[in-house]
């Protein structure tokens, strides 16, 4: 097997949720002397991305993506030993997430969290009806690169306004991307209270939350 | 429609496409949705023909008005003596010949004949 | 230099198109529509009808006269009662006389009853109440009058319900076990409803609603079908199934009714299964986009309703509430928007109420 057929195998294997074919390719990969990083980047992560893609689409369900990410975590395991010790479990980068106090909902934002650590960001989900005090304070505990709120009620999406102003007091603003997302939140809304960014549904919260994380990385 | 702004949404919609109620025959053709899962030709053209006026009409107000006066089937403004409420609803079901559940009920509790 | 127009954006303010750019959407979107649900895009003439709709400078446009429809209401009175924020206006009005103003004011052909806590699952404990105050609404309108709640799964998960909670065990790569949780609510929310609605049906009750079927995904359009098969074994209640979103979101995966995939399901195939199960009428939802034109939203929409009443034995009810079937996501929906979607809904997707 070349270079390519191995990356195009190892994209169907995650397509295909198959750990165990996942892990064998990686095998191959090293005893072939492949570069890992170009592996998981052109190989692994194209299949996930394809699943990606089938998940919004209808065409593949949450669990279903959660076993394929499982078998990318396994074969990415496999890979990072061929990787030197400062390129290990290198994160793509830190969110803090949750649904904004006062609001129950959490079912789009447990899809991103899904997402995202799929994607290899470490995740930190403060889960629902989450005081903004409580976002802050992770926000600080963590370093994150990201924060992303939650709400679907117009009640409760000022939260995200006074998280806006609460991160500015605390001195952390500067320091971290803020994301807005939920059923009643629109472009216009982010952009009215200062949010970096707004995604319409779960698949482009975690596109843009990778453009960020890559712009903070520099 | 699942909106808390009544002129916004559903009185735009009402305005727009909507059948009217009881101002009209709406709630006539909207039984037969629910009594027999009707489409909406084939529940006007049942209700028209009922009323023996043309489907056009089930939705002009100077024709169905008239129509559910004299029926007695009830109107929107409060006019005293016309049929309000069950007693509207009793007329109603025997108009279209259907069961209605709360006329049914109220029959039983009167022991008055039921639909059955 | 091209005429432009004013269009609104999903959600909601105004940008300045050409013919040319509306009908460009206007097929981007029912193609998109097309390309997910494996349906036939619109036709030409119907791309037509719909950029005359674009292009006419009227503020409020309606069908022609013969051509209405019936417009069927959910979320009972919160509209006017309501006061939580998007709800409702915040009236003080009891549902009774909320339900009159409907009847008698807003030229409802139907309307609902529901509770402010909008659910099935909270309403079990309180149902001497509902009740009451169905009798009482059933002597004094005339109208069809709806029991209208959301199935709403989510109930059933902690921190509100007895079992694990799917969004926290599935990121966790607990399947088994969110799966698990998933099918014992299925079971308790089915009794529940069935419960609930069997006593409305007791106390003369005409209908009933399972709005936003599916919300919580899979798991909760498989209750609905099992409650509304079950409650036409044992009443003569009318129910419709008004749905959440265009497809089914597959927390679960797995879960089949009558042997087809729930997961993924868009609303001609979805419609199927509802009818089988008993149903009376369907309510599909189509969801806009907020960063994609009005154009391109109803296109899309049209698009897939229109496969739905095509595939549909029972009368069509298209959901055209905020964010919902080609109308913008804003609080206070803009009358032109709405009033073309009602017309586009009508003339094209040949819907059989709103």
């Amino acid at each position: 097997m070349n270079e390519q057929e191995l990356m195009e195998a190892a994209a169907a294997a995650i397509v295909a949720a198959d750990e165990e074919k996942a892990v064998e390719l990686a095998r191959q990969a090293l005893e072939l002397g492949l570069d890992p990083v170009k592996v998981i980047n052109l190989g692994y992560s194209e299949g996930m991305k394809q699943v990606g893609d089938l998940f919004e689409r209808g065409q593949v369900f949450l669990p279903e993506v959660i076993i394929a990410s499982e078998a990318m975590v396994a074969a990415v395991d496999i890979l990072e030993e061929g990787l030197p010790e400062a390129e290990r479990e290198k994160t793509a980068g830190i969110a803090v997430l949750g649904t904004i106090e006062g609001d129950v909902h959490d079912i789009g934002k447990g899809i991103v969290a899904t997402l995202l650590r799929v994607y290899g960001f470490e995740v930190h989900d403060l889960g629902r009806d989450v005081p903004i005090d409580v976002f802050v304070a992770k926000v600080k505990e963590t370093g994150a690169h990201i924060v992303g709120s939650s709400a679907l009620m117009t009640t409760t999406m000022v939260g995200q306004r006074a998280l806006e102003q609460k991160l500015k007091d605390a001195g952390l603003r500067d320091k971290v991307k803020t994301m807005v997302g939920g059923a009643v939140v629109t472009q216009h809304w982010a952009d009215k209270i200062g949010a970096d960014g707004y995604a319409e549904d779960a698949q482009e919260a975690v596109q843009k939350a990778i453009e960020i994380a890559e712009t903070m990385r520099g | 429609m699942g909106v808390g702004d009544p002129y916004g949404m559903p009185i735009a919609h009402g305005v727009a496409a909507g059948m009217g109620g009881i101002r009209t025959a709406g709630d006539l053709v909207a039984r037969m949705q629910l009594a027999q899962k009707m489409r909406i030709s084939e529940a006007k053209a049942f209700v028209a023909d009922k009323l023996r006026i043309s489907v056009q009409d089930l939705s002009d107000v100077t024709v169905m008005r008239e129509i559910r006066e004299d029926l007695d089937i009830g109107v929107i403004t409060s006019v005293p003596g016309c049929a309000k409420g069950i007693e509207a609803k009793a007329r109603i079901a025997d108009l279209l010949d259907i069961k209605i559940n709360s006329v049914e009920r109220l029959k039983r509790k009167l022991s008055w004949p039921t639909r059955d | 230099m091209a005429e432009k127009y004013p269009v609104r954006m999903g959600d909601g303010h105004f940008v300045e198109m050409t013919a040319d750019e509306i009908r460009a959407h206007l097929i981007e979107g029912s193609e998109d529509a097309a390309d997910r649900g494996k349906i036939a895009p619109l036709e030409d003439s119907e791309y037509d009808f719909l950029l005359d709709l674009f292009t006419n400078p009227a503020r409020v446009v309606g069908v022609p006269q013969g051509h209405e429809v019936v417009l069927t209401h959910d979320i009972g009175t919160l509209r006017l009662d309501g006061d939580q924020g998007n709800s409702g206006v915040g009236i003080p009005l009891s549902r009774l006389q909320g339900i009159q103003v409907h009847e008698r004011a807003f030229a409802a052909d139907t309307m609902e009853l529901g509770h402010v806590d909008y659910s099935w699952k909270p309403v079990k404990p309180i149902i001497a109440q509902e009740q009451q105050v169905l009798e009482n609404v059933l002597l004094s309108t005339i109208v069809p009058i709806f029991y209208g709640a959301m199935p709403n799964l989510g109930l059933y998960y902690a921190p509100d319900g007895p079992f694990g909670n799917p969004s926290d065990l599935l990121p966790m790569a607990k399947i088994d076990e969110a799966r698990e949780a998933q099918e014992l609510a299925v079971e308790h929310a089915i009794r529940d409803m069935v419960y609930v609605a069997t006593k409305l049906w007791d106390v003369g009750g005409d209908a009933i609603n399972f709005d936003t079927t599916g919300a919580a995904g899979d798991a909760d359009f498989k209750a609905t079908l099992h409650a509304v098969e079950q409650l036409k074994d044992s009443t003569d209640l009318a129910i419709e199934v008004g749905m959440a979103g265009e497809f089914i979101l597959g927390m679960h995966g797995k879960l089949e009714y009558e042997g087809t995939r729930l997961a993924g399901l868009f609303p001609h195939d979805q419609v199927k299964l509802v009818e089988k199960a008993g149903a009376d009428i369907f309510g599909p939802v189509v969801n806009t986009n907020t960063s994609r034109s009005m154009a391109w939203n109803l296109a899309r929409a049209v698009t897939f309703v229109k496969a739905c009443v095509e595939a549909s034995n029972i009368p069509i009810h298209v959901n055209m509430g905020m964010g919902v079937g080609g109308s913008p996501v804003f609080e206070t929906p803009p009358i032109d928007s709405v009033s073309r979607a009602s017309v586009a809904m009508v003339e094209i997707a040949r819907v059989d109420g709103l």
